[in-house]
């Protein structure tokens, strides 16, 4: 068995005592549902000597309607996510992306922010420190060289959070807080693209809460994975579309999975204020195709994943344009 | 003379397992569970190289670490082991050479796991690399070196096998057509992960294992075998086992190395394995590459087979030989065939070794002759089921290569799934991207050839009768989910005309069950059930001379039903079973205890041809199946819909059981088919977790409708057969069977992974571009 390094969990009661732990103790991580962290602990990637839980945050745990929108503690588990009836009913693609990570049990336990903040993954990362330490570690951890792409200097590890591409699409802000106060920025802001530093945040910093503004377009969540359970997505897409009379007025794609973050498709413009039509349709392909850049990260091909991003794509927008003003969730 | 099932009280009822209470409950006690507060932590070191000649391992520092209690190498143990005794050329820790990523080179055992980690960390290990070879392919090429210095060219084992004419037999027929077929390397991915339990008396020399085992005879033989142990020091117990599907039908490294260390250290070692380590050790279903010919008549009669099937076999021999057999010889068996002609090769490679696993060397080559006689159907215009029909055997026959089939149900199996799946109605009208597809499958009910020829019984049973009127059967049988204490227990209160729960089965430790060869190859059932009968009816005897006595009848007037005893014709007194089993202890002398056994007669034990063992069985079952599939052709995902089996298992003696052996075979089939294969890179493993390795979860898993065929076998026990094995091989086909019937794509590849089947697509789209070009330049 690959038992777990030894290390201290500290229960603050407040963000400003959160965020004191983790100033004070260098060698600490945050942690909240642990579903991703405790695995890659027993793997050995980090021997944390502190992991501060954030659980028992009350504001982290919030999720409360405001001015129109809705605002979701960064604590607040998918399980929750999944089963709120104003998530359902007004956004339905963030019900959607919780209800397909992983299974049950982790979602009863995952939170919104660990999945927003959730590490990169890849074949040669997610493995036994034997494992690791036998194919000379990687680029990510340990090592020099990225498996994935040897000559190259970057990390290609994949961003597999389901719940990022859904909050994209719907214009998600959200607010940090650290030593030095608290910022609010769009969540695109949060990610970078680079495997082994995708995520924008001082060490300091905690992810606090996500703010969804009012009047959401129609929008959707659909997941490429091998198996309807369990597995991380190969490509994750949501899309967001406001159409009249099947008249395209305003449209945002986002991706998980075949990138280093969870990003929105640029240049979406030059296909509003349009109808979906073949042209269309190959128009967009040549957008996604363009901008995902799956890698040998995963066990399935790497071409595959980027058929079928942009084969989900394709799908919701039709499936949101030939609904309507209908909320669909996924498809 | 087999009864017809309504005279029978208890086979042929629906039975919850007897042992299935405390899995509910929790309170069953697996390896893991075994009580083992006082016992070190075992923690095994693994090569981080493929091939390698190993220059030194250097333990001096984690000996000298404080609560390191033991550390071994390959120099503590020179006794190669293996479960054939022609190819026993494995250690339990490498010596002189390393041959996978993976395998142990070193153990501890310290006072816990954070030590015995520290430990491992502070073993310095130092190769001199050799060229590793990952496919069949690279082992056989002419300059390859030879990962054992007998096995030149890395072949393991060559069968050349030829039955009947096959020129001939390709001459008369009016379509011949081959193809060359591969299935990935698959993991059993048993639930329970490896794990053993050693506690070693030094005061005695003695020595128990408690290990997740389905063999204790196996693991008894290589513990007595490695240890250089007197086997009466060494007792083996088999605890509750979560699953084996062949995985632990063999001795396995771990099991030697927490007995060497428990020995080393002079007490109690627990050592688990972890996932992925469970997966190193392996044990799967080889890589296999299968060419393959057919020659038909118009009216679907097959005239002649060819097979040419190489098996990626892994590092070492484990069950290699058998499976490479296998793979040739239950070609035959299912159809009448006339003429077969088989060359298989099995081939060494810088990789875990692979063994037997659930359908034993007849799954992938299954899964090509079915494919192929369906492409070769349909380019004839004939139904599925019209070819198979063709091709149906008449029991009782022999085949070619000395195969005795005594009961064939496989007609009926035919009947009833194309009934039941509404085939004729249903069949292209589904819709776009859907289809139905069809195959057949058989397997043997236990090897008739025992691997250790010993000149004793193929299974031994012992029944205890002692004051409190209890009847213990005590069996080497190891229950590992499947329910064999269950069948015993059924088999021994059917026999005996009392109730179930009278019967009190005790299995699985050397120290008190006579010996069994385990489970693995279905036998069983069959096997260890006709001992059990055997057994039962001499307590019988025991019970009806003594009821004749007190009746003062003779004992051919006895009858007995329902735990009463009394003369023929009913009008007369009845005895009660304590009455009788009082009055037996007393004309006995006190307990009494009888032996039942069963030997396959040897004309049953197959052909005379080299390798001819392998393969004959007294019985083997046959099924049937139809799978539909829906696949969306944007995604690649192939979603299994339904699927209809019907299994020829003789007799079901539980009901209830072979309900869920059929349903897990075909489930079994469905991850071969659609997500499950072994991944590696550079010859490490990558699958390693059930991330990673894709076994169905349940949204996968569809409804299976479910018809039990009894054939009545006229050997087995009340006429059983096997039941848990013939109906997976069968999946594969149907289900790319059902594939072509929705696309029109012929899959020759598993698993069909969504990239494979978005490939193909594009693959053909690319042709059919490429042709239109190409029409209209001329």
């Amino acid at each position: 068995m690959e038992i777990l390094p030894r290390f201290d969990v500290l229960r603050p009661a407040s963000l400003a005592a959160a965020i004191e732990a983790r100033r004070r103790c260098a060698a600490s991580r945050f942690i909240a549902g642990g579903t991703d962290l405790m695995v890659n602990l027993r793997h050995g990637l980090g021997a944390p000597e502190t992991l501060i839980d954030l659980r028992h945050i009350a504001e982290l745990r919030l999720l409360s309607k405001e001015n129109g929108g809705i605002t979701i503690g960064a604590a607040v588990t998918l399980a929750e996510l999944a089963a709120n009836p104003a998530i359902g009913c007004d956004y339905p693609a963030i019900a959607a992306a919780a209800r397909a990570v992983g299974a049950p049990a982790h979602r009863e336990a995952a939170t919104l922010g660990g999945n927003l903040c959730l590490d990169t993954r890849c074949l040669f990362y997610n493995r036994s420190a034997w494992w690791r330490e036998a194919n000379g570690f990687c680029l990510k951890h340990q090592g020099e060289t990225c498996h994935v792409a040897p000559t190259g200097k970057r990390c290609h590890a994949a961003y597999s959070g389901d719940l990022a591409p859904a909050l994209l699409v719907y214009d998600a802000t959200i607010e940090i807080a650290g030593r030095a106060g608290t910022r609010r920025i769009p969540l695109a802001d949060l990610y970078a693209e680079d495997g082994a530093a995708h995520l924008r945040l001082a060490p300091d910093e905690v992810l606090v809460r996500i703010h969804l503004p009012a009047a959401p377009w129609p929008a959707a969540y659909a997941k490429a994975r091998a198996r309807g359970a369990i597995d991380f997505p190969q490509a994750g897409v949501a899309v967001a579309l406001r159409a009249e009379a099947g008249w395209i007025t305003g449209l945002r794609v986002a991706f998980t999975g075949t990138n280093a973050r969870p990003f929105l498709l640029a240049g979406v413009a030059a296909l509003e204020n349009t109808r979906i039509d073949a042209a269309w349709r190959d128009r967009l392909t040549k957008l996604v195709q363009k901008q995902v850049s799956p890698m040998r990260t995963t066990l399935l091909a790497a071409q595959y994943r980027r058929r079928v991003a942009s084969a989900l794509a394709q799908r919701l927008a039709a499936a949101l344009a030939g609904m309507g003003a209908e909320n669909h969730g996924s498809v | 003379m087999i009864a017809p099932r309504n005279t029978r009280a208890i086979v042929g009822q629906p039975t919850p397992l007897i042992d299935g209470i405390e899995k509910v409950m929790g309170t069953a006690k697996y390896t893991a569970d075994l009580p083992a507060a006082d016992a070190l932590v075992g923690r095994i070191l693994r090569s981080p190289v493929s091939h390698a000649r190993i220059r030194a391992i250097k333990t001096e520092a984690a000996r000298a670490l404080p609560g390191v209690r033991a550390v071994i190498t390959g120099a503590d143990c020179a006794a190669t082991y293996g479960v054939l005794p022609i190819a026993m050329n494995e250690y339990p820790l490498a010596r002189d050479t390393v041959r996978y990523r993976g395998e142990p080179l070193a153990a501890v055992a310290a006072m816990d796991a954070e030590t015995a980690d520290a430990a491992l960390k502070l073993i310095r290990c130092e190769f001199d690399t050799l060229p590793a070879y990952y496919t069949a392919d690279a082992a056989r090429a002419p300059d390859a070196v030879a990962l054992h210095a007998d096995k030149p060219g890395n072949i393991e084992r060559a069968v050349h096998h030829r039955f009947g004419d096959v020129e001939a037999g390709f001459a008369q027929a009016d379509l011949v057509r081959e193809h060359v077929y591969t299935c990935a390397e698959v993991a059993h991915a048993q639930m329970e992960r490896n794990a053993a339990l050693v506690e070693y008396d030094p005061a005695r020399d003695h020595l128990t294992i408690w290990s997740t085992t389905q063999v204790p005879y196996y693991v008894h033989l290589m513990l007595a075998r490695c240890l250089e142990m007197e086997a009466s020091r060494i007792r083996v117990v088999k605890p509750f086992v979560g699953g084996g599907f062949g995985a632990r039908v063999e001795t396995l490294n771990f099991e030697i190395i927490a007995a060497l260390l428990a020995r080393a250290a002079g007490g109690k070692v627990f050592l688990s394995l972890s996932r992925e380590e469970t997966f190193l050790t392996h044990r799967g279903r080889p890589e296999t590459k299968i060419h393959i010919k057919l020659g038909m008549t118009r009216d679907g009669r097959l005239t002649a087979c060819a097979a040419e099937v190489v098996q990626r076999g892994g590092a070492y021999a484990g069950y290699g030989i058998i499976t490479i057999l296998y793979a040739g010889a239950l070609l035959q068996g299912l159809y009448d065939l006339p003429a077969i002609a088989y060359d298989g090769v099995r081939v060494y490679a810088n990789l875990p070794p692979c063994g037997a696993m659930r359908g034993h060397g007849s799954v992938d080559v299954r899964f090509a002759f079915e494919s192929l006689l369906d492409g070769m159907a349909r380019e004839l215009g004939l139904d599925p089921f019209a070819v198979r029909r063709a091709n149906l055997l008449a029991a009782p026959t022999e085949t070619l290569n000395g195969l005795r089939i005594e009961s064939y149900g496989l007609g009926e199996c035919l009947d009833w799934v194309e009934r039941a799946s509404l085939w004729r109605d249903r069949r292209g009208r589904l819709g776009p991207g859907r289809g139905l597809g069809m195959a057949c499958s058989h397997y043997v009910s236990g090897a008739a050839k025992p691997i250790h020829w010993t000149g004793e019984p193929h299974a031994v049973v012992h029944l205890r009768l002692d004051f409190d009127g209890g009847v213990t059967l005590l069996t080497g049988a190891a229950d590992i989910g499947q329910g064999s204490s269950t069948v015993m227990a059924q088999a021994a209160a059917e026999t005996l005309g009392i109730h179930l729960d009278r019967v009190r089965v005790v299995a699985a430790d050397s120290m008190l069950t006579p010996k069994d060869n385990g489970s693995y190859s279905s036998r069983v059932t069959f096997m260890v059930g006709n001992a059990t009968i055997d057994a039962a009816r001499a307590l019988r005897a025991h019970l009806v001379a003594a009821a004749a006595e007190r009746l003062g009848v003779v004992e051919t007037e006895i009858e007995h039903e329902n735990e009463t005893f009394f003369a023929a014709g009913g009008d007369g007194p009845a005895l009660s079973f304590a009455a009788v089993a009082q009055a037996a202890l007393a004309r006995e002398g006190g307990a009494i205890t009888t032996k039942g056994s069963f030997t396959c007669p040897v004309e049953f034990q197959g052909g005379k041809h080299k390798g001819g063992a392998v393969g004959a069985t007294m019985g083997f079952s046959y099924a049937a199946q139809v799978v539909e599939v829906a696949v969306d052709h944007e995604t690649g995902l192939v979603a299994v819909e339904k699927v209809w089996v019907a299994q020829d298992c003789g007799f079901a003696i539980n009901p209830l059981a072979v309900e869920g052996q059929i349903q897990g075979a075909v489930w079994m089939g469905m991850g071969q088919a659609i997500g499950e294969e072994t991944r590696y890179e550079q010859g490490l493993a990558v699958h390693g977790s059930f991330l990673d390795y894709r076994v169905p979860t349940i949204i996968e898993s569809p409804p299976i409708a479910l018809h039990i065929v009894e054939s009545l076998d006229p050997n087995g026990p009340f006429g059983a057969k096997e039941a848990s094995e013939g109906a997976l091989a069968g999946f594969l086909p149907a289900l790319t069977n059902a594939i072509a019937d929705a696309l029109g794509l012929e899959i020759d590849t598993l698993p069909v992974t969504p990239d494979r089947i978005l490939e193909a697509l594009a693959q053909r789209q690319r042709a059919e571009r490429l042709a239109k070009i190409r029409e209209e330049v001329a």
